[in-house]
C-alpha cells in the first residue's frame, strides 16, 4: 500500500519480537491459557509476546478484555484517533515494536500517514490540524506528566471539539500503552526484517 | 447475559465522582473498560499467584504510586500494606527513597527494576530482567511483576485523566 518510513530509529515496517524468557509452548498451555489468548486476537496463540504472557492467564485475559474495549469499542473518539494516542505514547517512550504496529493501524484507518510522519520526527509539535495538534500534545503531557494533568489540558482538548467521552478515550488509549510499552521494552525485543535485497525491493 | 461489576471499584474510590457527573457518565459509558479495569486490579494482587508475594506486590504498588507523586494512590496500596501486616521497615523505605539499602536483596532487586520501568522504560534490557532470575524469581513471576508495573503506569494516567476531566467540570 506504501512505501516504508524510517525516521529516528523508528518504522512503519512489519517487525517481530523476541521475548527473553520462555514463552508458554502452545501445546503445553491450559484451556485457561488458550482462553486468554484467543480473547487477545485470533493471531495471539502465534505470537512470542503473548504467549510469554500467557504464564498469568488472568491478568492477560483482563488486559485482553481492556485492550479490545479501548481501542475498538463503537462510537466516541475515531479508532485512528485513538492509534494516534497510542503512537504518540510509544514514540515518546521508544517503544519501537508498538510504534510500528499502531502506525501501521492508524494509516489503515485513516488511509494517510502524513502525521505519523511527523511524530516520529517530533513527537511534540506533530499534527495536520488543531484538532490533531490537541490530541498528541495531550498524548505527550499524559504520557511524560500525569501527575501535572490540569483542568487547562482538558479545556485544550474540548476547544477543538472533543466530548467527554471522545477525552475519556483517549485517556484510555494513551494509558493503555503506558501500559504495554513497558511490558514491550522490558521483557523482549523487535526483531527487524532482513535488509530487502535492493533499493528497488522497498518501493 | 449481563456481566456482574465487581463491588468495588478502585478508580472510583481513588477519583470519588457523583454519578450525575458527567465525567462518571462517560468513564460508566464504557462499562467493559471499567470491569476489566477493576478485573485487572484483582488479578494483579490475587494470592493465587505464586512466586511473588502480595506484600511484595503491594509493596512495588506503593513504590510505584510514591515515585508517581500519586498521593491517594500511595494511600491506598499503603493502607493495604498495613492490612497485610508488611514490615515497616520496607514501608519505611520506600517512603524515604532509600529502598536501595535494604537488606533484602530480592526485595531491594524487585522495587528497583520497579523505578526503571516506571521512570526509563526505554533502558529496559536483558540485565534487568536476568537480575530478577538471579533473584530468585521464576518466568510466571517475572511476567506478574511487569504485568503488575505496567498496568500501575496505566491506573496513574486514568486517575489522572479522570481528575482533569472533573476539575474541568467545575471550569465550564
Amino acid at each position: 500500500m506504501s512505501s516504508v518510513i524510517h525516521i529516528n530509529g523508528f518504522t512503519n515496517e512489519v517487525l517481530d519480537w523476541e521475548s527473553w524468557l520462555d514463552p508458554v509452548q502452545l501445546e503445553n498451555a491450559t484451556p485457561e491459557q488458550v482462553a486468554a489468548l484467543d480473547e487477545m486476537s485470533p493471531t495471539a496463540k502465534q505470537s512470542a509476546y503473548f504467549l510469554l504472557l500467557a504464564h498469568q492467564p488472568e491478568i492477560l485475559l483482563q488486559r485482553s478484555i481492556a485492550f479490545n474495549a479501548i481501542m475498538f469499542a463503537p462510537g466516541g473518539m475515531p479508532r485512528a484517533e485513538r492509534e494516534l494516542g497510542a503512537t504518540v505514547e510509544s514514540r515518546i517512550n521508544g517503544c519501537v515494536y508498538c510504534t510500528s504496529v499502531h502506525a501501521q493501524r492508524f494509516e489503515q484507518l485513516a488511509k494517510r500517514r502524513d502525521v505519523i510522519e511527523q511524530v516520529f520526527e517530533d513527537p511534540l509539535t506533530a499534527g495536520t490540524t488543531a484538532r490533531e495538534k490537541a490530541i498528541v500534545q495531550f498524548s505527550a503531557e499524559l504520557t511524560l506528566r500525569p501527575d501535572a494533568l490540569s483542568a487547562t489540558h482538558i479545556t485544550a482538548l474540548r476547544a477543538v471539539g472533543l466530548t467527554d467521552i471522545e477525552v475519556l478515550d483517549l485517556v484510555h488509549s494513551v494509558a493503555l500503552f503506558a501500559w504495554a510499552n513497558r511490558l514491550m521494552l522490558n521483557l523482549g525485543e523487535p526483531i527487524f526484517p532482513a535488509p530487502a535485497p535492493s533499493p528497488a525491493a522497498a518501493a | 447475559m449481563t456481566t456482574l461489576a465487581s463491588p468495588v471499584d478502585v478508580i472510583d474510590q481513588i477519583v470519588p465522582l457523583a454519578p450525575a457527573q458527567p465525567t462518571y457518565i462517560a468513564r460508566h459509558a464504557r462499562a467493559k473498560v471499567v470491569a476489566a479495569t477493576q478485573g485487572s486490579y484483582d488479578g494483579m494482587f490475587t494470592p493465587a499467584i505464586e512466586g511473588i508475594s502480595v506484600v511484595e506486590r503491594l509493596l512495588v504498588a506503593f513504590h510505584t504510586a510514591v515515585l508517581s507523586k500519586d498521593a491517594a494512590l500511595a494511600a491506598h496500596y499503603r493502607a493495604r500494606l498495613v492490612a497485610e501486616a508488611a514490615d515497616p521497615a520496607f514501608i519505611e523505605a520506600v517512603e524515604a527513597g532509600t529502598i536501595a539499602t535494604l537488606e533484602s536483596h530480592r526485595i531491594a532487586t524487585i522495587l528497583g527494576f520497579t523505578t526503571k520501568l516506571i521512570e526509563r522504560p526505554i533502558e529496559g534490557d536483558r540485565a534487568a530482567v536476568q537480575a530478577l532470575v538471579d533473584a530468585g524469581l521464576t518466568t510466571p513471576a517475572i511476567v506478574a511483576l511487569g504485568q503488575l508495573i505496567a498496568f500501575l503506569s496505566y491506573q496513574v494516567r486514568v486517575v489522572a485523566g479522570l481528575k482533569a476531566m472533573a476539575a474541568a467540570e467545575v471550569r465550564a
